[in-house]
């Protein structure tokens, strides 16, 4: 403890570590203030919504975008501060999108099928009036190759991470990442 | 058509996470491979372009239906603060509700003056932080540690702030110094006492929320004033 004059006294803490922004508001939100809770969500909605958007690409968007707040909402007692706040909640919006999959009944030979479906995303350069953006090029991808595309390139997870996620081999992970790959290759802008 | 058997290698190349011998053997290969070279340049423009994505928000706003699943507006109270945890010595004084919310106001009265006086203060060349909603603009200065309980990590968070201050006290001058700390005080005397009538009333949902925001206003106002220390 240490007494700085500014009449209280304070803690000491280890000379290095990462900040976390939102660590005072996830504090204050796990104490049940809903204020704190709102600007958490306004911080890191876009890139929730971003993963939803492409992990599922259907109508349900919104609706599994407020489920992960929601349950961040009930699990927040749970965030130890290991990792960062925003590190924290996109784990719990990747569960809440793959328990929404499982529910949807969607999660089948995703990943041995793949391959016929990536044969069908169209290619830029072979019909440049069927040309998309990478986006939709993204989500004309088949679901398997997708998530690990998303998970791994977009959202920075490793493939062991990826593989206990979708609870695949880490293999499996690698072959379906460059599968989906090879068929964006085709819609980049040139 | 034979397809080259590198092919499938080259994701793995491109992530640097081939065995060396495997690398060096395919970087020999591509000296030579001119369509193996073209993908891998392509498959790096794939990753670039993944990682560069833009993330717009949602063309609604989600907030207003998640308030409402989460009761936002109305007080958690089976997530309210575990004050009990917090409590060192247990005395038998409470406040009247009267008492704790003219202290409420006398709070936050003397909190925004103190902002009024720091927003207004031409001696300072130091843009306020925007409040309450954003951090510290010298955040890199702060190391916010949570801890196993919100209790903790609250401390944790007033006393880097408060580590900031103290920091950088001598580039203020000493009427800021001198009213950021009798307001400093004040809260942490309005904070002991709520927190002695929760010692007589620990379920009161009203002296819960009383707590949890006047805890609330001492983080901002260390926010504010925290932000008004000069980076060097």
């Amino acid at each position: 403890m240490t007494e700085l004059g500014l009449g209280v006294a304070i803690l000491e803490h280890e000379p290095t570590g990462r900040t976390d922004p939102d660590a005072v508001d996830a504090t204050l939100a796990a104490s049940g203030d809903a204020s704190a809770f709102e600007r958490l969500y306004r911080t890191h909605v876009p890139k929730v919504y971003g993963l939803v958007r492409r992990m599922l690409s259907d109508d349900d968007v919104d609706e599994v975008a407020q489920d992960i707040f929601v349950r961040a909402w009930q699990k927040l007692g749970t965030f130890r501060g290991e990792a960062a706040f925003g590190t924290w909640l996109h784990r719990l919006a990747v569960n809440v999108i793959l328990a929404r999959r499982e529910t949807l009944g969607t999660r089948r030979k995703r990943y041995v099928e793949g391959d016929m479906v990536l044969e069908t995303v169209p290619s830029r350069r072979a019909t440049p009036e069927m040309s998309m953006d990478f986006e939709a090029a993204m989500e004309r991808l088949p679901e398997g190759a997708r998530e690990v595309f998303v998970l791994h390139d977009v959202e920075g997870y490793r493939h062991e991470e990826i593989a206990e996620m979708l609870g695949l081999a880490t293999g499996t992970s690698k072959s379906q990442l460059h599968r989906a790959r090879m068929a964006l290759r085709q819609h980049l802008e040139r | 058509m034979i397809q080259d058997p590198w092919t499938d290698r080259l994701s793995e190349y491109v992530d640097g996470e081939l065995p060396e011998w495997e690398r060096h053997a395919l970087e020999s290969h591509l000296e030579s491979c001119a369509d193996c070279s073209l993908i891998v340049s392509d498959l790096r423009r794939v990753v670039r372009r993944a990682r560069t994505l833009k993330n717009p928000p949602p063309s609604t706003d989600l907030w207003p239906g998640i308030a409402a699943r989460i009761g936002a507006g109305t007080a958690k109270a089976p997530d309210v603060v575990d004050l009990s945890a917090q409590r060192r010595v247990r005395r038998r004084w409470a406040f009247s509700l009267p008492q704790l919310a003219a202290a409420g106001i006398a709070l936050m009265t003397v909190s925004g003056g103190t902002v009024w006086f720091l927003s207004g203060s031409a001696r300072q060349p130091v843009a306020l932080a925007p409040v309450p909603s954003s951090p510290p603009e010298n955040p890199a200065a702060v190391n916010v540690s949570m801890r196993p309980n919100a209790s903790q990590s609250y401390a944790a968070a007033v006393a880097d702030l408060e580590r900031v201050l103290a920091e950088g006290r001598g580039k203020l001058d000493t009427t800021t110094v001198k009213i950021i700390e009798q307001n400093l005080v004040a809260i942490d005397r309005a904070i002991a006492e709520a927190q002695r009538a929760l010692d007589a009333d620990s379920g009161n949902l009203y002296l819960n929320t009383h707590l949890a925001e006047t805890m609330r206003r001492k983080l901002d106002l260390l926010r504010q004033a925290a932000a008004l220390v000069p980076v060097s």
